[in-house]
């Protein structure tokens, strides 16, 4: 697409920003390859093949501007001088390099040149919280440990927090920025290709100080995924073209919407994950644009969009471009998805476009996708059913209470999905249990954890996903997550990650905390923090009350509601472990928010 | 950048704190952002991209984790917008 015609789909307001003097031009949808569908072995020869064509990646700013362009051809040249320097600290293969992920050239040709150095690289969040500064130091601090990281880097917004984060970690040999890195001698060693055995990268996926989780994947399980994504989800062609907001950091923004377009030579078009937030509109600006057909988000990014679209924001967009809408990493409610659909259908936006699917960073993104071209299906289940039997019966007569629950789809070839009771056995269609996965594209387990791994992956390599839900003709229905997981405008939250803030306080005790989501009509989720508390003034309970809130916000970026109780007030399991779930009941017994227990969760993973 | 521009900024953010806060607590300098004023992330963002068009600046992310008073955030868009 030349430049002019890019001006002319452009919004009004854009073309007259369109500067004629900058020489950036993106880099176009259709290549002068054949395309391959991640039919390779690693990353490198991956990324070997997408540099003999003329595609790439392109960064916009806030404006939606063009700011830079990273075509393969050069993210490949640049990434293998980039693993010369690296070279220069003779480090063992397989060392682990933490990089801040910012929406960024740099990060991209940092990862591939780990990766070209035969060095294991993982993306690091960037702060987004007021006021959460030491809280976000700890976070780093915490995966630079647990990851036994030897190199660690940021661009220049960032490298004052990791600075102060690698203090007293042994293991790192050298902290820096990517410009200090380029200062570096490049050592003119031949580089050695990759073996599908060896780990890609790592994905953490809990902003716990004490227990990070960093997701070990294979080069052999992330193609495997990657695979089954672009041939069985997307079904991807030539003329494919993305877009994502999605943060570098997560598995969705890393995996789905930077690898899966490298290994199948698309061109893909960024937008800070900070400006989307801002004004989410940009993103539906970009690919009316540049007329992208694959672009994913969580549910939340679509309300985002569908709060803030004016009408003359509608004339301006044409969206009949996207055929393949992916909606993952939360509970997909089906209402945020009409309403999305009801507000852009002026806009061309085809409903039939809502690809649902169901993943997690333990089997590296994707398990199930629902069928790509016939939009969101969904089921209506009778209330009454599904929490007395745990049951998912079809809605047999009007006006009795009901749920709905979105149609995820089937697991991807040679992967297999089972739901089992609390004892492990496989259950029935219908029936409502845990959700269980087996397949190639499983992680090998977390890093340096043997116990968090042991939890996670069962015998026969069977992989105990945390969540909730039922089977109907091999398509899966998440009905819920554990009560470890809270997701609060589209975060996930691991419910012991604020119990551990709450123990950090002088006046919590260990195993005195408990943590959980309670869900209001409208489906927005309220964290609850139960504190068994022996203070008697006061004064001193109101400034813990607030401490913990504060603390809570700066983490995690939230607002949480918290209580105060008289000690052994929390209920405990015969091994006296807390029960989240029984603290939850307590709680709204005692705040008598009738019908607010939810059939969906059973007990604590 | 003068006096009054500073203190234009922080009428600004007091008015609007005024208007998205929940609670009923009087805006200061001082009023502490996290804790006495319930403000969830859609709001801040709101309020963000309020800042932003009223001031023609664009306020980095990482400079937000420092900032915790309405003061704290009043100096912050003087600063950038005096660099700008």
């Amino acid at each position: 697409m030349s430049s002019t015609i890019t001006k002319l789909n452009a919004p009004l307001t854009q073309a007259f920003d369109f500067q004629p003097s900058s020489e950036l031009q993106f880099t176009p949808t259709f290549n002068t390859l054949t395309q391959r569908l991640a039919d390779f072995d690693t990353l490198t020869s991956a990324l070997e093949y997408a540099a003999d064509g003329i595609t790439g990646y392109n960064f916009y700013d806030a404006k939606g501007n063009l700011r830079s362009v990273l075509p393969y051809s050069e993210l490949r040249d640049n990434a293998r001088t980039l693993a010369q320097r690296l070279y220069s600290f003779d480090l063992p293969r397989g060392s682990r390099v933490a990089i801040i992920a910012d929406t960024s050239a740099e990060f991209v040709e940092l990862f591939f040149a780990c990766r070209y150095a035969g060095l294991v690289p993982f993306a690091m969040p960037i702060p987004v919280n007021l006021g959460s500064h030491a809280i976000y130091v700890q976070q780093l601090k915490g995966m630079l440990e647990s990851s036994q990281a030897s190199i660690a880097l940021a661009n220049i917004d960032y490298i004052n927090f990791l600075q102060e984060a690698v203090e007293r970690v042994e293991s790192i040999r050298w902290v820096g920025t990517p410009g200090k890195l380029s200062e570096l001698p490049a050592v003119r060693l031949e580089l050695q290709s990759n073996h599908p055995d060896e780990i890609a990268y790592l994905q953490f996926t809990s902003g716990s100080t004490r227990t990070p989780r960093g997701v070990v994947i294979t080069e052999r399980a992330l193609m495997c995924n990657l695979q089954g994504i672009v041939r069985n989800g997307l079904e991807i062609r030539p003329g494919d073209r993305s877009a994502s907001w999605l943060p570098f950091y997560h598995d969705m923004g890393l995996v789905g919407l930077v690898l899966a377009p490298m290994v199948t030579q698309l061109s893909v078009d960024y937008l800070a994950t900070r400006d989307f937030a801002i004004r989410p509109l940009q993103w539906l600006r970009l690919i009316s644009r540049n007329r992208c057909t694959v672009a994913f988000s969580q549910p939340f990014g679509l309300k985002l969009c569908t709060l803030r679209a004016r009408e003359t924001d509608l004339k301006e967009l044409d969206l009949s471009c996207w055929r393949a809408a992916g909606i993952g990493a939360e509970m997909i409610r089906p209402e945020t998805l009409r309403n999305f659909a009801e507000k852009f259908a002026s806009a061309g936006f085809d409903e039939s476009a809502f690809l649902p699917c169901y993943g997690l960073a333990e089997s590296t993104l994707a398990v199930t996708f629902s069928k790509i071209g016939t939009g969101c299906k969904s089921i209506q289940v009778d209330s009454k059913t599904l929490i007395d039997k745990k049951m998912a019966a079809r809605l047999q007569a009007d006006g009795r209470k009901q749920n709905e629950f979105v149609n995820c789809g089937r697991p991807l070839p040679g992967h297999t999905v089972k739901i089992v009771d609390e004892d492990g056995e496989q259950l029935s269609e219908m029936m409502v249990g845990s959700v269980l996965v087996h397949g190639d594209s499983l992680m090998t387990g977390y890093y340096n954890n043997p116990e968090e791994t042991d939890r996670a992956l069962k015998s026969g390599n069977w992989l105990d996903t945390g969540d909730i839900g039922f089977l109907l003709g091999g398509d899966l229905f998440i009905t819920g997550r554990r009560t470890d997981v809270i997701i609060v405008n589209g975060r996930n939250i691991r419910a012991q990650d604020i119990e551990e803030l709450a123990e950090q306080q002088p006046e919590v005790r260990s195993r005195e905390a408990s943590a959980f989501g309670v869900d209001s009509e409208d489906g927005t989720t309220t964290i609850v923090l139960v504190i068994e508390c022996r203070l008697t003034s006061m004064t001193e309970r109101q400034s813990l009350t607030i401490r913990l809130q504060q603390f809570v916000y700066m983490a995690f970026g939230v607002n949480c509601v918290v209580e105060l109780v008289p000690p052994h007030t929390l209920p405990r399991t015969s091994s006296g472990k807390l029960s989240r779930f029984a603290a939850k009941q307590g709680y709204i017994q005692r705040t008598n928010l009738a019908g607010q227990l939810s059939f969906v969760e059973s007990g604590d993973r | 950048m003068t006096e009054n521009n500073y203190n234009e900024i922080m009428k600004l953010l007091c008015d609007r704190l005024e208007g998205v806060s929940n609670s009923n607590v009087q805006i200061t300098s001082e009023t502490n952002i996290i804790s006495q004023l319930s403000i969830d992330s859609i709001k801040l963002l709101n309020l963000i991209m309020e800042i932003e068009d009223t001031f023609d600046i664009s306020i980095p992310i990482n400079a937000l984790t420092d900032v915790q008073t309405v003061r704290e955030l009043a100096d912050l868009v003087y600063k950038i917008k005096s660099a700008s």
